[in-house]
């Protein structure tokens, strides 16, 4: 071709999804453009133009708003401005701020010409939330593709059969049986109903340690308040339940009845270097240094978990899994150190590690629930506790936390009582220090001891948060100051008042506005979950978000998180501290458009959050 | 540079001009060109047919200098047609001198792919029938179609002429400030627009960043010009 015509077909060609055209069509593409100058303050469509056409901007500047002159977005060189493409009543307005040299392809032309290209058509003709979908279907389908344990369902790791035997079997009949099959555990089954389980360790702890009989009956000697998991969790959830009941023998069930065996053996051989594997040697771990050395794979694994292709959502547990098991490792050290809790107690976490959505590096958030026997001399050992986990911890790199949410601050160790106290009072007079807690507190979950002592506290906080419009409506106002940006313009972020920003927070402009519009959805219709994505999904459907808005938000939410993951893994890989912060300059164009997509669905549901309040 | 006062007597000049050569004009590519009459003077601006054209030459002697390439592109109501555009490299006689190949980037073997003059020029005049030629620097272009005209048909017919050069120097004039004549160069002239950087040197880019240029100038201009205050 001509090379006059080659410079801008080379133009055209550089801006999704035109990028998906073969080079004879970008040509024909090319034979269509109509080259128009547009004077600074003019409005489009230049005159003389009635047809449906869409505009390239090769030079200049253009701002489209709505009827109101509330800015919508801006377009600069290389954007594609759709807003003609479709004769439809569409109100919105787009002016010219500078002189503008403009190739105007008609768009009745251009659909035929790329009539055979789904993907491009796609681009022009579905809404934001249509192509944000869209984009996580293919991510999704990629990290299945690289699926690792986090999202294969433990039917492909349980093994079956499982040997069962009656309560009345002996010890030795029994350990001759694992012998024989080599099997590290069996299961006590009597009329069909799991009665216990009976590991090697039970054997050698429970029988021959103690000099008890081996003759006597594998009942005496079994585990009956056993832990089971249904086969159609993920294998993901075994190790959550393995890590958190420090088990390594997990029977599976489907409809209450025995279906298999899953073991940490059978994970970890599954994973290499992993998750699992970490935590682990996190179990085994003897000393603080010994865990600060493991602590130093943490980054190693976020990188290499998001160079897979694993999605967020999974290296955001993985790692808040690893955190937990790092908390409980040092807790189990300090009560060696400090002697048997005087009363019951849990470790809770808050915040990012609460929600499951932590990333290597981030700042500690935790707090202790206690029973309300508690008695005034048990503070110092709760005290000490607090300090030995919270110090390992940092030692480990979870710093401390910033604003003090920490089980060694005096306001976050207390009673059951006093934490509903908290609660009660956060809602009923939610002033703005209530609403800066609540981001933290309301994400709560147990990481060690007594998960009823949380569980109680949030069934009453939940039955209060349904009926309390009044404490939604001020949440829901709260969570209106986090707004995403409009889009970019040149090589900046483009904000609500037409400024621009050399960066963006993913952070504070988008994922964060998400959490907080889930935590609402969660609160006013009594959702226990803490985690974005489990609270959306329960919310779906309910009066407070329909079906088609949750999924709009997981994918916006699933898309910004994979952003920020990648960064990470990025600036992680360059021995840099990892941040929140995107240069416009490192995010693709077409990046930026999927950003723009994401941007549009937050602003929706926090447009029809104000409205409803 | 040409006189244009008056300018009524001189837009008369060219159609009367067209006419009179008509009759005496050739059967072909002259005489068809010759057969379409051109926009009248009180043309509204957006309203003139244009043809941005170009050449790329081995020197500036029309006589004894080659015409290498042509390139052109219309524009229609304040837009360019991509799709009009026309580029074709000249079978000229006698090869390239080193220096110019280095400017016009085509070399002899380009050449040699190239179509003879005559069949170049037919096609130029074909699309240049009954529309205002638009050039940057009209001494080239002009001299040197004249100059293949009287070669090809034994006479040079009449073109109206747009000057981006020539306007932005009229401009230039009328503020009565010194003025550096590098300033008119295409390249400086597109800079002082904002338009984008354009690969030069090629005659069909050329001819659509003049085109480009045009745009840009008129938009400064009032919407009630007509083609009289245009015209070289």
């Amino acid at each position: 071709m001509d090379s006059a015509l080659t410079e801008i077909s080379e133009f055209i060609q550089a801006i999704p999804p035109m990028d998906l055209l073969p080079s004879n069509i970008i040509e024909q593409v090319v034979k269509e453009i109509s080259i128009c100058y547009v004077r600074r303050g003019q409005s489009l469509p230049p005159e003389g133009i009635v047809e449906a056409n869409l505009y390239i901007l090769r030079k200049g500047a253009l701002s489209y708003v709505t009827e109101n002159d509330e800015l919508l977005g801006k377009y600069s060189e290389g954007d594609i401005c759709t807003a003609f493409c479709l004769n439809n009543d569409d109100k919105a307005k787009v002016t010219s701020d500078e002189d503008t040299l403009l190739y105007s392809i008609n768009y009745h032309n251009f659909h035929q010409l790329v009539s055979e290209y789904p993907d491009v058509l796609a681009f022009f003709q579905q809404t934001s939330e249509q192509r944000l979908n869209k984009k996580m279907l293919q991510v999704n389908e990629d990290a299945i593709l690289n699926s690792s344990l986090l999202n294969s369902s433990i039917a492909h790791f349980c093994h079956d059969p499982v040997f069962t035997v009656s309560p009345d079997t002996s010890i030795q009949q029994a350990a001759i049986l694992m012998t024989e099959q080599g099997f590290s555990c069996l299961v006590i089954v009597q009329n069909d109903q799991l009665l216990g389980i009976v590991t090697d360790k039970d054997i050698r702890r429970r029988c021959v340690a103690q000099g008890l009989g081996i003759e006597q009956p594998v009942s005496v000697i079994m585990t009956d308040d056993m832990a089971t998991i249904d086969i159609k969790s993920t294998a993901y959830d075994a190790l959550m339940m393995m890590t958190q009941k420090h088990i390594h023998h997990l029977p599976v069930t489907a409809d209450s009845q025995l279906k298999g065996m899953v073991t940490v053996t059978d994970l970890m051989n599954n994973e290499g270097q992993n998750a699992i594997n970490i935590t682990s040697i996190i179990h085994k771990a003897k000393s603080v240094d010994e865990l600060i050395e493991i602590s130093s794979m943490i980054p190693k694994l976020q990188i290499r978990m998001a160079k897979l292709g694993t999605t967020a959502d999974h290296v955001g547990k993985s790692i808040s899994a690893i955190t937990m098991a790092f908390t409980i490792r040092l807790i189990e050290m300090a009560e060696k150190l400090l002697g048997p809790p005087p009363v019951p107690y849990a470790w809770l976490a808050a915040g990012s590690q609460g929600r499951q959505e932590q990333f290597a590096h981030s700042d500690q958030d935790n707090a202790l629930i206690i029973s309300n026997d508690m008695q005034p001399q048990h503070g110092y050992w709760f005290k000490d506790l607090a300090t030995f986990v919270s110090d390992g911890l940092a030692a480990c790199g979870f710093i401390y936390c910033p604003g003090n949410v920490m089980a060694t601050n005096p306001q976050w160790c207390q009673t059951q009582k006093k934490w509903s106290q908290y609660f009660a009072q956060w809602i009923n007079t939610p002033d703005p220090k209530a609403l800066m807690h609540c981001s933290t507190f309301f994400d709560l979950i147990t990481v060690y001891g007594e998960s009823n002592l949380l569980e109680q506290v949030r069934v009453k906080m939940l039955k209060k948060t349904q009926s309390s419009t009044l404490f939604i409506a001020h949440l829901s106002r709260n969570a209106l100051n986090l707004r995403p940006p409009l889009g970019f313009f040149r090589d900046f972020v483009l904000i609500q008042d037409g400024e621009n920003k050399a960066t963006l927070d993913l952070k504070h402009n988008g994922i964060a506005p998400i959490v907080d519009l889930a935590r609402i959805y969660a609160l006013s219709e009594g959702i226990s979950s803490v985690n974005t994505i489990e609270r959306l999904k329960q919310a779906a459907g309910t009066p407070s978000l329909t079906k088609a808005s949750a999924a709009n938000l997981i994918d916006a939410y699933e898309f910004l998180s994979m952003l920020r993951m990648m960064h990470q893994a990025n600036k992680l890989q360059k021995g840099q501290q990892p941040n929140n912060y995107l240069s416009p300059k490192d995010i693709s164009k077409l990046e930026r458009e999927h950003l723009k997509d994401a941007f549009k669905v937050i602003k929706t549901m926090q447009d029809s959050r104000q409205s409803t309040y | 540079m040409l006189n244009h006062h008056p300018l009524t007597r001189w837009l008369f000049g060219y159609e009367a001009q067209r006419k009179r050569m008509l009759k005496r004009a050739p059967e072909g590519p002259l005489r068809d060109f010759l057969s379409v009459p051109f926009p009248p003077l009180y043309t509204p601006l957006n309203c003139i047919p244009i043809l941005a054209v170009d050449f790329e030459t081995t020197g500036l002697d029309a006589v004894q200098d080659k015409l290498l390439s042509v390139g052109c592109v219309e524009l229609n109501f304040n837009q360019i047609k991509l799709g009009s555009s026309y580029h074709q490299i000249i079978n000229a006689k006698g090869s390239l001198k080193a220096n110019n190949v280095t400017i016009h980037q085509i070399t002899d073997d380009q050449k040699d792919q190239g179509q003879p003059l005559a069949e170049v020029i037919e096609q130029l005049l074909k699309r240049l029938a009954g529309k205002v030629m638009l050039v940057h620097f009209a001494r080239i272009e002009r001299q040197f179609l004249r100059q293949a005209c009287l070669e090809l048909y034994g006479m040079a017919p009449p073109f109206p002429i747009i000057d981006t050069l020539v306007v932005a120097k009229r401009r230039l004039d009328k503020r009565d400030v010194a003025y550096d004549p590098s300033e008119l160069r295409l390249l400086a002239l597109r800079e002082k627009y904002d338009l984008p950087e354009h690969y030069a040197h090629n005659a069909l880019n050329d001819a659509i960043a003049t085109a480009e240029l045009l745009l840009a100038q008129l938009s400064e201009r009032s919407k009630d010009l007509s083609l009289q205050q245009l015209i070289l």
